[in-house]
């Protein structure tokens, strides 16, 4: 008699940083359709969502994808930049570094460093443990929000280094705080904490 | 974005014949403009970055700290408490939250009175005034016939069969719950929908939970609406069978899955799949949305699949006559295989109902998790059902249940057109009863749900996390028991407070047909 076969769950092994789902969510995903697609089969595991008007088990994982999110992301690192052009003693190259700097600090506390959701979730604490980086769209990588925000500390790194005119301490400085933005967003560190640290 | 319910071809699979289903009116989920969007976020960033400086004046302690905190012998334990999970609760609700779960002191009907409280530290404590709001308009209630009434003659019937069964059943069905009254309530319910049998019971969110694991395992798959309610969700959980979601009311996304269930089969082994059951709902409350049936009906004939329908919003509340989105579309009621319902919304009881061919229901009263324990239904709210039902179906003599369910479909077109001439961003559906209008920001949300109070109107309304970060809304629900006064009423306070706090974004000019 043949064994029954184990029916796929659709939970992910218990861990206690969950690895992101399949292989398939390695290849580059070309539309969007599909890796919502996908998303949907293999991230959205229908829990009980008492109260609440849509069957998402964590709206964290959805809201870089929202309307208007990117715009608001950019108009606020044009905010920053302009308040601190008008301070008097900052020259163009200091701001410019400042911005890079306090944009990049900035991305790293709310992005790498800030685990868990601000909101109970009904997916019984899996993504307590894991950073916003890391729940973005269920752990899929590649998707759009994602290459937009790695592209965009790399944008702000070239506008830098232009307006610093490549002087050796603001390169210093810049490369350091960009590589600090860059290397936790890189799949295989994805779920990694490095000598433990922020690791509960 | 807007689509229209059109089905031209409805190809009849019996006998082969080609139907022209009638145009529907469309649907709408308009987007705002993209200032909104960015407003609404920024509205939250200022709300994040003052509650985490909040959070570090407790820390240090500048501020008197509310919520729970361990003793200090304690904190060198792993954490009891989760700081950051409650960090939208401590530092948005709690600032907002008198906002929700007002106590009320009188029935909700159309009007209820309301206890007025005040809060002397920020809304961590409340105590009532003692003073009751009057005469406040409910928009809130699932009151869509207005059988939310506590009139003595109308309630006659109810009172003699509390005074013949008693109040309580305390058995199950299948033991020694079984009353005539249950019985008779069935063949009513199989009646009205026109169907061949049902089944009732005692409670509407566990009709769902506990039904669907009976009709549906290891080995089946179903696909169910983003939108879907709690309830569906915890039942198709409980059942142990793949779930797959498919954008709301969209059958492209629909199809594909339905394709790739039949091609692909289960995962791993590639067999076929033992059941595919589509659930869908008849009207989403939370968008006022209607299920595109006709579609749906066409792709489970194509595809071989089941059809799950939970009519709770919609039954009683739309169609000519009232008997829900089958006769809206103008549907054969034995093309859905499993029809669900409930009896809390349109017919001012408790419970729910399935119903559909005799088999079925045959099979659910001996397998469902329901009839072997849980308790029957009350007499009394068998009763009410009972009387409400009958009054709608025209059979206690009298025209009110048909008078009813005209004025709500009178009372919906009005409310829809005149909130979309004046310039709202309303989502659904012309013809659902469910009305939300978009107010997008979060301190907008407040400050509406305020000043409707202080106009003496109760609203609903509801914000991230239970709805999309950029969708927070207010919900209206019509009911038949609002006169053309009460509406004129808030459609004048809706109009007032739209200009004073800029709600009106809809860049649609609309003109009335």
């Amino acid at each position: 008699m043949q064994p029954k076969p184990k029916t796929w769950s659709l939970t992910t092994e218990e861990t206690n940083l969950p690895s992101p789902p399949l292989e398939m969510n390695r290849q580059i995903i070309e539309r969007v359709e599909d890796y919502k697609f996908l998303g949907n089969i293999i991230g959205n595991k229908n829990k009980m969502n008492v109260g609440v008007a849509h069957s998402e088990v964590n709206p964290n994982t959805r809201v870089m994808n929202s309307r208007g999110i990117w715009l608001t992301y950019a108009l606020g690192v044009g905010m920053l930049h302009i308040v601190l052009l008008s301070i008097p003693f900052f020259s163009v190259p200091v701001v410019w570094t400042l911005t890079n700097i306090i944009h990049n600090f900035g991305m790293y506390v709310f992005m790498h460093a800030v685990k868990g959701t601000p909101f109970e979730t009904p997916d019984q604490g899996k993504a307590r443990l894991l950073t916003h980086w890391e729940q973005l769209d269920y752990g899929v990588q590649f998707t759009s929000s994602r290459k937009f925000f790695t592209i965009s500390p790399i944008i702000l790194y070239f506008l830098a280094s232009f307006y610093t005119k490549y002087d050796t301490t603001h390169f210093v400085i810049n490369t350091a705080s960009l590589l600090s933005v860059l290397i936790p967003k890189l799949p295989q560190l994805h779920g990694v904490r490095i000598f433990g640290i922020n690791k509960y | 974005i807007m689509s229209n319910q059109l089905n031209l071809l409805q190809v009849d699979s019996n006998q082969q014949r080609v139907r022209i289903l009638m145009f529907q009116r469309p649907e709408s989920f308009e987007n705002p403009p993209m200032y909104v969007a960015v407003m609404t976020y920024l509205g939250f960033g200022i709300v994040t970055l003052f509650g985490y400086f909040r959070d570090f004046l407790r820390a240090v302690g500048l501020e008197k700290c509310h919520i729970a905190r361990e003793r200090e012998e304690q904190k060198d334990f792993v954490p009891l408490y989760q700081d950051f999970e409650n960090f939208y609760t401590r530092n948005l609700y709690m600032r907002v939250r008198d906002n929700w779960n007002r106590p009320i002191c009188s029935l909700p009907g159309p009007v209820f009175d309301v206890m007025e409280r005040v809060s002397p530290d920020y809304n961590w404590t409340f105590s009532l005034t003692g003073k009751t709001i009057d005469d406040v308009i409910n928009m809130g209630s699932y009151n869509y016939l207005g059988f939310a009434e506590n009139d003595g003659d109308f309630l006659k019937t109810v009172a003699d069969r509390t005074q013949q069964y008693g109040l309580g059943v305390c058995s199950t069905r299948q033991e020694m719950g079984n009353l005539a009254i249950h019985e008779e309530l069935e063949q009513l319910v199989a009646t009205f929908l026109g169907v061949e049998s049902s089944m009732i019971f005692g409670m509407g969110f566990a009709t769902n939970s506990m039904n669907i694991p009976a009709l549906v395992g290891k080995g089946c798959l179903i696909l169910s609406d983003e939108l879907n309610h709690t309830s569906l969700i915890l039942g198709a959980r409980l059942s142990g069978a793949t779930i797959w979601v498919f954008k709301h009311n969209n059958m492209q996304s629909l199809e594909r899955l339905l394709r790739e269930a039949v091609c692909s089969g289960q995962p791993r082994t590639h067999r076929p799949w033992r059941k595919v059951l589509i659930m869908v709902e008849g009207i989403y409350s939370m968008e006022g949305s209607v299920v595109r049936l006709p579609d749906i009906v066409a792709l489970k004939k194509k595809y071989k699949a089941y059809l799950y329908l939970d009519e709770a919003h919609s039954i009683g509340a739309v169609g000519p006559t009232g008997r829900g989105v089958t006769e809206l579309f103008g549907l054969d009621p034995s093309d859905i295989d499993v029809m669900m319902g409930t009896f809390t919304k349109s017919f001012g009881a408790a419970g729910g109902y399935i119903a559909g061919k005799k088999e079925l229901v045959d099979y659910l009263r001996s397998h469902s998790h329901s009839a072997v324990y849980a308790s029957a239904m009350s007499p009394p709210v068998t009763e009410q059902i009972l009387r409400a039902m009958k009054c709608i179906m025209g059979l206690d003599g009298t025209t009110v249940g048909q008078a009813r369910v005209h004025q709500l479909a009178e009372n919906t077109r009005y409310f829809r057109s005149r909130l979309q001439e004046m310039g709202f961003i309303i989502y659904g559906n012309d013809d659902s009863p469910v009305v939300p209008i978009l107010l997008y920001m979060p301190g907008k949300v407040v400050a509406f749900s305020r000043a409707m109070l202080k106009r003496k109107i109760g609203v609903v309304v509801v914000g991230f996390p239970a709805t999309p970060i950029t969708e927070a809304r207010a919900r209206f629900c019509l009911s038949a028991a609002h006169t053309k006064a009460m509406l004129d009423q808030v459609l004048f306070d809706l109009n007032e407070l739209g200009d004073d706090l800029c709600l009106k974004f809809s860049r649609r000019k609309y003109s009335p047909h």
